[in-house]
């Protein structure tokens, strides 16, 4: 519960001083991670699925969502490439579930894509399949951007706006 | 379905009708259920100032004097958050959200850790303030209260909410009397003028009006906190002793004949 808790008080505030003013001033945010990592990782650990959508409910909805899917071995290989050690928390190491950070971090995070998998219908977030190559990931998303922004491009500058 | 003892219709959030004494108000905390448990669970709730510690400490010694072991909460009092809210509230970066949700953690954190355990374990829990005082302080600064109410639907019912009444008239002298009239404590975050006093008695008054709102959605016991310490203390030990005891009679063994 306090997991989830600090984790919401953290996102109201990077959300009332770092997400809605930008938006008021019509430029775009982009968030790496929102409340569906709340959503699939509290539940995770136990909170209540319906609560917790509750407690979010002071979120903006995004107009776009993309969701990075990749098989639980592709992301334990590339976090143990990288940095070799698993932090604790990201492992599940507080649920007691094996004491071998990365057999517990295949348990807990294979949970976590699991719920994922329930938020992609859910709240309908785009599907990237994140296991293939950048480039081609990341043509995907821009195609995706781009029909976004085209939609509100060109932000007039009305004249009661003195300079 | 509706409990004969509770002569108001309860209306609580995540039940229609039932009495919730002891159990979770709303979705509670899924990986702790609380079917059963020997302990009960005491609150006792009022505004800044009102004598609500006064009254803890002195039930705490009657009930153990008694033979009750006794575990004693408070708000913000939690290992986990107390130095974070100190540190918000010092700055100027807290907005009514956050400050609610730093709340909350904290009384997670009491609950999952102290409370929840004590009950378990067949204490006495004395709490000095619950999740009504958070309640009643979002809802004067506009948080949705049916929000509110989902948020704090991890909290349990607890068997008795004593709530100290009093008026502002009384508060402020009492308040003044003994250490002064506070930042927060004053609403002064609110920004409804400069002179604490004043902002002290506009911020009371509505803290009160919230209070009052809540005494029968949740139950509350209503004593006037403007008598003596000694009356008011009467009052609160004839309530629980009259709660425990009945209680107790099944266990108790037989006297020798």
């Amino acid at each position: 519960m306090t997991f989830s808790l600090l984790h919401a008080t953290d996102f109201a505030d990077r959300l009332l001083y770092k997400i809605i003013p930008p938006l008021k001033a019509g430029m775009v945010v982009l968030a790496d991670r929102y409340a569906y990592t709340a959503f699939a990782r509290d539940v995770t650990r136990g909170v209540d699925r319906q609560w917790v959508r509750e407690l979010y409910s002071f979120a903006v909805r995004p107009d776009l969502s993309l969701y990075f899917r990749v098989p639980i071995d592709v992301s334990v290989d590339r976090l143990v490439a990288r940095r070799i050690k698993l932090k604790f928390y990201e492992a599940g190491m507080d649920l007691g579930w094996s004491t071998s950070p990365v057999e517990s971090f295949k348990l807990f995070q294979g949970k976590v894509l699991e719920e994922y998998d329930h938020l992609v219908q859910e709240f309908g977030l785009q599907v990237i399949e994140a296991a293939g190559s950048i480039t081609e990931q990341q043509r995907l998303v821009r195609m995706l951007v781009s029909q976004q922004v085209q939609m509100t491009r060109g932000i007039e500058i009305s004249d009661d706006e003195s300079i | 379905m509706t409990n004969p003892s509770d002569a108001p219709a309860p209306e609580q959030p995540g039940a229609n009708g039932q009495s919730l004494t002891g159990r979770y108000y709303g979705r509670g905390i899924p990986y702790l259920p609380i079917d059963e448990y020997p302990g009960k669970l005491f609150v006792v709730e009022g505004t800044d100032g009102v004598g609500r510690s006064t009254q803890i400490q002195l039930l705490r010694e009657w009930l153990e004097v008694k033979g009750y072991g006794v575990v004693e909460t408070g708000w913000t009092r939690s290992p986990l958050m107390q130095p974070t809210i100190e540190i918000a509230k010092s700055s100027n970066t807290l907005n009514k959200l956050t400050f609610v949700l730093l709340y909350a953690t904290d009384f997670a954190d009491r609950l999952e850790k102290e409370i929840i355990p004590a009950l378990k374990a067949g204490f006495v829990v004395l709490s000095d303030r619950y999740i009504f005082t958070a309640l009643a302080r979002a809802g004067v600064r506009g948080v949705d209260r049916q929000w509110l109410r989902n948020l704090y639907g991890f909290a349990i019912a607890p068997h008795i909410v004593f709530y100290l009444n009093i008026d502002v008239k009384t508060l402020s002298r009492r308040v003044l009397e003994s250490r002064g009239m506070d930042f927060w404590e004053s609403g002064m975050d609110l920004k409804t003028g400069d002179d604490i006093y004043d902002s002290f008695r506009t911020y009371q008054r509505s803290l009160l009006r919230e209070y009052n709102s809540m005494a029968d959605e949740f139950h509350f016991r209503v004593v006037d906190a403007r008598r003596s310490i000694d009356r008011i203390q009467d009052e609160l030990r004839r309530q629980v002793a009259a709660y425990l005891e009945p209680a107790e009679k099944p266990t108790e063994p037989a006297l020798a004949r």
